[in-house]
């Protein structure tokens, strides 16, 4: 008996040996891009299957070739900032980071890991192109401008007015009795009302909104900064009115175990009416179901509250561009590169090309993505800016909190989630 | 004579119930690898609608997209390049292991394969930031040098395990003839134990094989972003978006990095489902 190599074996190695060996020898793309004495190392959360992703490779591409400088993109998704981080300890991040300003990336300017970029803005002409609000919530307590705000996002309400009407429902709702009175007619043609991640961090987002229509904006930076709720009527009304319409059947069956991604899914495959999303994921929804949506806020509560139209969550926060340690020695080469991506010739690229909104102050408005159109389109007589709340959450918080309010699209009281909702805060 | 041939009623129910089970077991396989594959085919609407109706086309666009959007090329190189070099050096360092252990008679040898079996104890999370600083200290950070040497470390116990097992079945007259013969050790063990050992061998190619094609966590803080380094595990999450990722493209993209796996579990099966029924009767 003999258990020596078979021939199959010997010629699948022989086989892959062929064609490995060729391939990565003869492949220079295998050598590290960021290997470089004189190559700009860029970080970026713009990748992959992300908005914009192609956009911002052209425009890198498009940028070295005009200027013979070597710019190298590394690519990460949400695991950004924990891979920048352990690449600061070892002294070897990348120069610049484009990514978003949420949780850890919080603390970055406060640690060191990044500098402030407030002298940049006037030395690189930047303060002029940038729409103020953004520049102010990118700047932190003390004053650091944390980072160049690049793109930012609107969190409108996706209507489905096709869906509606097959309900009976001829306009879009505005009020909490209108969106009741449109849940119970969908339903009745077996059609979701409101999708939305009840699980996970969207699902949170939408919970805070709905706060927010009975508490004053400084009433809420109280609120999401403390985590007192109990201490606030306004926002134990504003639980009390969650409450109301969970239990009036306004989200869609089992919404606490959706995310963000199965809420998108859901109202692009006609399974649910309204959604709740931001910009950039609008800019996703085909063009075949965008033809039949409208873009709102959420319907302001029929009693009370504080608010004069629907609400839509503003914020500047999408990605920001950020400087590290690193980049500090590379500023000659930072500095032309980053007053490129805010040429009016680029910002027009990612606002045609994929649908973001930018920092940018512009007239463009996006014609292939009509839903991020609609929604750059709202005015403040159209509906209530309200804030996102992300930049007044304890990075300790994000996730007991997100569990908190995962609680609240099941039957929880609202005693029970006002008691969870201040637990998740004790972890400060 | 049909009397005599039938099997007891136990023995049939034992029989029916366990061809049931191993019928539920290959369906429980089957439906999700099926639906994996058709939802590869379709796009969004399509894999919600109807999941598991066949794909109305079987256009590859979803697979070039998730390709061009992930780099997956590149990613694919990079993790043969990485799972190819750290194979070699697992059967360079736990082959000549295995086989002194094998052949130690002595309470030094059972120390020595303790000491490889306390690998099992650590658990490779918390091995994480040690390893960092190491890569740092060495200048090896954001290389897939330093990869390449750590996953034969990580792979050691078991694959010297395994092989230790294996070779203490070979008869010891076997390499008592060799030596008679003028065989050195070296020549014992590559001309008498390695060509016993293939199904062994295979089963711990098998077995490292897939540890190191699918690790993630180490890759992607040892190796980092760059392109031009990533490994697949590291290169495909990016196409998976926080709201609106296209299942049809990520399920395309899953299946590509697949393909390696399927191709290495074919050519390697046999031998190890012969390591693995040679152990069974010799156990």
């Amino acid at each position: 008996m003999s258990h020596g190599i078979s021939r199959r074996t010997l010629l699948g190695a022989a086989l892959s040996g062929g064609i490995i060996t060729p391939l990565l020898a003869g492949c220079g793309a295998l050598v590290p891009a960021s290997s470089g004495p004189n190559a700009l190392t860029v970080h970026t959360q713009i990748s992959g299957a992300v908005a914009g992703a192609q956009v911002f490779s052209d425009v890198v591409a498009a940028y070295q070739r005009a200027t013979a400088r070597r710019v190298a993109l590394l690519k990460n998704g949400s695991d950004l900032p924990i891979v920048f981080e352990t690449s600061t300890l070892a002294g070897k991040e990348a120069d610049v980071a484009i990514v978003n300003m949420m949780g850890r990336t919080l603390s970055w300017t406060r640690l060191g890991a990044t500098v402030p970029v407030n002298d940049y803005l006037d030395d690189w002409g930047l303060r002029d192109v940038i729409i103020p609000e953004a520049l102010a919530e990118w700047t932190d307590d003390e004053g650091r401008l944390r980072a160049f705000p690049f793109t930012r996002t609107n969190w409108p309400v996706s209507f489905n007015t096709g869906l509606l009407e097959e309900a009976g429902v001829g306009a879009i709702p505005t009020t909490s009795d209108e969106l009741i009175a449109a849940a119970d007619a969908l339903r009745s043609q077996g059609i979701g009302p409101v999708t939305v991640g009840g699980s996970d961090w969207s699902g949170q987002k939408m919970f805070l909104q709905i706060l927010q229509g009975f508490i004053t904006q400084d009433e809420a930076r109280t609120v999401f900064s403390t985590g007192k709720i109990s201490e606030s009527p306004g926002a134990i009304a504003g639980v009390e009115h969650f409450v109301e319409l969970r239990d009036a059947g306004v989200f869609v069956d089992n919404v606490q175990g959706y995310t963000s991604d199965s809420e998108l899914t859901q109202f692009n495959t006609r399974k649910a009416a309204i959604v709740p999303a931001m910009s950039s994921a609008l800019a996703l929804v085909p063009n075949e179901r965008a033809a039949e949506v409208t873009v709102g806020g959420w319907p302001k509560p029929s009693g009370g509250g504080v608010l004069e139209h629907p609400s839509v969550i503003r914020s500047f926060n999408g990605h920001g561009i950020w400087i590290s340690e690193n980049g500090l020695k590379k500023l000659d080469l930072i500095k032309p590169f980053v007053q490129n991506l805010y040429t009016p010739e680029v910002t027009d690229e990612f606002i045609l090309g994929s649908g973001r909104d930018m920092s940018r102050i512009t007239d463009t408005v996006s014609r292939d993505f009509p839903l991020v159109a609609q929604g750059s389109r709202l005015t403040d007589d159209d509906v209530t800016p309200v804030m996102l709340p992300d930049l007044l959450i304890p990075d300790a918080v994000f996730e007991p909190m997100i569990q908190a309010t995962a609680l609240a699209y099941g039957s929880a009281p609202a005693d029970r989630i006002i008691d969870a909702f201040e637990k998740s805060y004790q972890a400060v | 004579m049909a009397q005599r041939t039938a099997l007891p009623l136990r023995d049939r129910i034992g029989s029916i119930t366990s061809g049931t089970l191993a019928w539920i077991y290959a369906a429980l396989l089957v439906i999700p690898f099926y639906y994996f594959i058709v939802s590869s085919f379709k796009t969004n609407e399509e894999i919600f609608e109807s999941p598991l109706a066949w794909p109305t086309t079987f256009d590859l666009s979803n697979f070039t997209t998730a390709i061009q959007q992930a780099d997956l090329g590149l990613a694919v190189a990079n993790s043969a390049l990485t799972t190819v070099a750290a194979l070699v050096l697992t059967l360079l360092l736990a082959l000549p292991a295995s086989f002194a252990l094998a052949r130690a008679r002595g309470r030094a040898g059972k120390i020595v394969e303790s000491v490889f079996a306390l690998g099992f104890l650590i658990p490779s999370f918390a091995a994480l930031f040690p390893t960092f600083l190491l890569a740092a200290a060495l200048g090896l950070f954001h290389t897939r040098t330093f990869v390449v040497f750590l996953l034969p470390a990580t792979a050691l116990p078991l694959s010297i395990v395994i092989l230790t097992s294996f070779m203490r079945t070979i008869p010891r007259e076997l390499e008592e003839a060799a030596s008679m013969d003028g065989a050195s050790s070296l020549q014992v063990l590559r001309q008498v134990y390695l060509p016993i050992c293939v199904p062994g061998i295979a089963t711990v190619l098998l077995l490292n094989f897939l540890s190191f094609w699918n690790a993630y966590l180490y890759p992607l803080i040892l190796i980092g972003p760059d392109t031009a380094q990533r490994t697949i595990q590291v290169a495909l999450p990016t196409l998976k978006v926080d709201a609106g990722t296209d299942y049809g493209v990520l399920m395309a993209g899953t299946l590509f990095t697949l393909l390696p796996v399927y191709l290495v579990y074919t050519v390697l099966q046999r031998q190890m489902q012969r390591a693995l029924l040679s152990g069974a009767v010799k156990g």
